[in-house]
C-alpha cells in the first residue's frame, strides 16, 4: 500500500515543521522577553543615576550639573539619550572624590549603568536578529510585541577601575 | 547570592582557567557568598569543599591543542541534575564556545548565564560551520565578560556583541607575604651587585629570553656580584649553553616552579624582567610580580603598559632592545629611591588587581544579569557590593 508510506511521511514533515515552529516561537518570545526585562532595569538603572547626581549637585556642584540631573529625570522619550549624555558630560567635568560617600554613589550608579546599557544593547541585537528572520517575518510571530528599541548613548563609566590615576 | 560556576577543564591539569575559577570562587566565599564549582575531576583526586566533579575528563584534540573535557549525554545529566539541585540566582560559565560542561550548561540553563571569554579565540573552525547554532549559545548568554582587551576585540569583532573588560585578579597577600629563597636577593650595592629574575619558558622567543641574556651578559662584565635568577619549563643545557663559560656561575635555575614557590621567587630578586616580544594579552606574570613588591621591568608591550600605568609602576623599554634594557638594569640597580617610587606605585596599581575588588566586579555584573531576566534592579547591600 504505498499511498498508506505517503501519509505517514507526511504527518512526520507535518509533525516536524510544527515541532521548529512552536520552538523558534518560543525562541522569539523568550528573547523578547528578555529584551523588556533589560529595557525596565537599564531605565531604573537612569534614574538611580540621575537621582544619585540630583543630590550630590545640590550639595556640591550648584546649577549645571542640577539641571542637567534634572533635564535628564523629565526627558520626554525623543529628548531622553541627549538629556542622558548630558549629564555623563556634566559628572565628567566634576571632579569626584572616591571617597566622598555622595561621590561614591554618583560613580558606582555611573557603573552600574554602564553594565545595565551593555547588557541591555546585546539583548536588544539578540531579540532583532530573531524577529528579523525571514520565517518569523512572515508568520508575524511576536508581532504584539513592539519592535526592540536600541537605546543609544556614550558609555557613563565615570573613573575605571583600570586607570589607575587616583593615586 | 547563590552562584554556580562551570569551569570547562580538569582541576588534575594546572592551568590558567582553573587557576582563575578557583581564586574567584574563594574570593566570592570570602565575600559572603553560596559558590558551587562544577569541572570534570578524575574519582580519586583531592578537591576543594566547594567543587562538584562532573566525572573524568576526557582528553580530545581541539582549536590545535589537546584539551581535556567533559562532553556527552552522561555529562549533559550531570550538569542538569547540578543546576537543577543548586537553584543558582546566577550561571557563570568559563569558555563556553570549547565543545565542554560550560557549552552544555548554557544550553540547560534557564535564568541569567554571565559567560567569561579568557583566550582570544577566534571563531573555532567547528563553529563558524554552524553560525545558527552559535548564535542559539549566544543568545542565551546574558552577560559577558572578556579577561584582557584583545579578548574583548575578538568578542565585539567576531561575535557581533560586546563584554565587559575584567581582568585577572591576583591573591595579593599570598605574593606580599612570601619569605625569599634562603641567601636571595642579597646585597645591591651600586655598581657591583643585584639579583634579576625571569620566570617563563626561556626555549620560547616571544618570550624574549635572548634578549635578557645579551643584556645580563654584558652587564655582568662591569658588575662581578650580578646574579640571575630563572625559573620556568625547560632543558637546563638549553638555558646555560649560551652563556660564557666564566659567566655561568652568575646563572641559578630552579626548574619548573609551583604556586607558592613562585611566589618565593619573585620575592628573591631587586628586579623582576619581563623581556617579551609579542603575543601577550593580559600580563598575569607583572601583576604577581608588583604584588611580592618587586620592581618590573618590561617591554613595552600594549598589555604591559595597561598593567604598569603606562610606566609609573614599572619600568618600560623598547621592545626586543637589549642595549636599552642593560641601561635600564644598571640605572635601577644603582638607584635605591627609584625602585622604590616605582613599587610605591605598584602597590596602587595591584590593589585594582587584587581578587576582592576583582570579584566585587563580577558581582555587579552578575546583579546586571540578574536584573536583565527580571527587570528589578538589586540593591548594593543585598549583591554584596555595599
Amino acid at each position: 500500500m504505498p499511498g498508506m508510506w505517503w501519509v505517514v511521511g507526511a504527518v512526520v514533515v507535518v509533525g516536524l515543521v510544527a515541532t521548529y515552529l512552536i520552538w523558534t516561537a518560543g525562541r522569539v518570545e523568550r528573547l523578547q522577553a528578555r529584551a523588556e526585562s533589560a529595557a525596565r532595569a537599564l531605565e531604573a538603572h537612569l534614574l538611580r543615576r540621575a537621582a544619585a547626581a540630583a543630590v550630590l549637585a545640590e550639595q556640591r556642584y550648584g546649577v549645571e550639573p542640577y539641571g542637567a540631573a534634572r533635564i535628564a529625570l523629565d526627558a520626554v522619550p525623543e529628548e531622553r539619550e541627549a538629556a542622558e549624555n548630558d549629564l555623563t558630560r556634566q559628572l565628567r567635568s566634576v571632579q569626584l572624590d572616591p571617597a566622598d560617600p555622595a561621590c561614591e554613589a554618583v560613580i558606582a550608579a555611573s557603573r552600574r549603568l554602564a553594565l545595565a546599557r551593555q547588557v541591555h544593547t546585546d539583548l536588544v541585537r539578540d531579540a532583532r536578529a530573531a524577529r528579523g528572520r525571514p520565517l518569523v517575518r512572515l508568520l508575524r510571530m511576536g508581532h504584539r510585541h513592539p519592535w526592540p528599541r536600541y537605546f543609544d548613548i556614550d558609555d557613563p563609566t565615570l573613573a575605571a577601575p583600570a586607570d589607575v590615576t587616583t593615586g | 547570592m547563590r552562584i554556580g560556576i562551570v569551569c570547562p577543564y580538569s582541576f588534575d591539569v594546572p592551568g590558567g582557567v582553573q587557576n582563575h575559577v578557583m581564586d574567584l570562587a574563594e574570593a566570592l566565599i570570602g565575600l559572603g557568598h553560596e559558590v558551587s564549582v562544577l569541572a570534570p575531576a578524575d574519582e580519586d583526586s583531592a578537591l576543594p569543599p566547594y567543587v562538584v566533579s562532573a566525572g573524568r575528563a576526557v582528553p580530545l584534540p581541539y582549536n590545535g591543542s589537546v584539551a581535556r573535557i567533559a562532553f556527552g549525554p552522561v555529562s549533559t545529566a550531570r550538569v542538569r541534575r547540578w543546576i537543577t539541585r543548586g537553584d543558582f540566582d546566577v550561571l557563570h560559565v568559563h569558555e563556553p564556545l570549547t565543545p565542554s560542561l560550560s557549552m552544555l550548561a548554557v544550553l540547560s540553563a534557564r535564568g541569567p548565564v554571565v559567560a567569561t571569554f579568557h583566550t582570544a579565540m577566534t571563531r573555532s573552525r567547528v563553529l563558524s560551520a554552524a553560525q545558527g547554532a552559535l548564535q542559539i549559545l549566544l543568545e542565551r548568554i546574558t552577560a559577558r565578560i572578556a579577561v584582557s582587551a584583545l579578548a574583548r576585540k575578538v568578542q565585539v569583532e567576531h561575535m557581533d556583541g560586546g563584554a565587559v573588560e575584567i581582568p585577572n585578579g591576583v591573591t595579593v597577600a599570598k605574593f606580599a607575604g612570601a619569605e625569599p629563597l634562603p641567601g636571595w636577593p642579597g646585597e645591591c650595592a651600586p655598581g657591583t651587585d643585584g639579583t634579576i629574575g625571569f620566570l617563563g619558558r626561556f626555549t620560547e622567543t616571544r618570550k624574549g629570553f635572548p634578549i635578557l641574556r645579551e643584556a645580563f651578559v654584558e652587564l655582568a662584565r662591569e658588575r662581578p656580584g650580578l646574579r640571575l635568577l630563572v625559573a620556568g619549563p625547560g632543558d637546563p643545557d638549553d638555558l646555560f649553553d649560551p652563556f660564557p663559560a666564566e659567566l655561568r656561575d652568575q646563572v641559578t635555575f630552579l626548574g619548573l616552579v609551583s604556586e607558592p614557590d613562585k611566589a618565593r621567587m619573585l620575592r628573591s630578586v631587586h628586579l623582576y624582567v619581563a623581556p617579551n616580544t609579542g603575543g601577550e594579552s593580559f600580563g598575569m606574570i607583572l601583576t604577581e610580580a608588583l604584588a611580592a613588591g618587586t620592581t618590573v621591568v618590561a617591554s613595552d608591550l600594549d598589555a604591559f603598559r595597561r598593567v604598569l600605568d603606562g610606566g609609573r609602576a614599572g619600568r618600560l623599554f623598547p621592545t626586543g632592545d637589549p642595549l636599552a634594557l642593560r641601561a635600564a638594569l644598571a640605572e635601577l640597580l644603582d638607584d635605591p629611591d627609584q625602585r622604590a617610587a616605582l613599587t610605591a606605585c605598584g602597590d596602587q596599581v595591584v590593589a585594582h588587581f587584587d581578587w576582592p575588588v576583582v570579584a566585587r566586579r563580577v558581582l555587579e555584573v552578575y546583579a546586571a544579569a540578574i536584573e536583565a531576566t527580571d527587570g528589578r534592579v538589586i540593591d548594593q547591600e543585598w549583591v554584596g557590593l555595599g
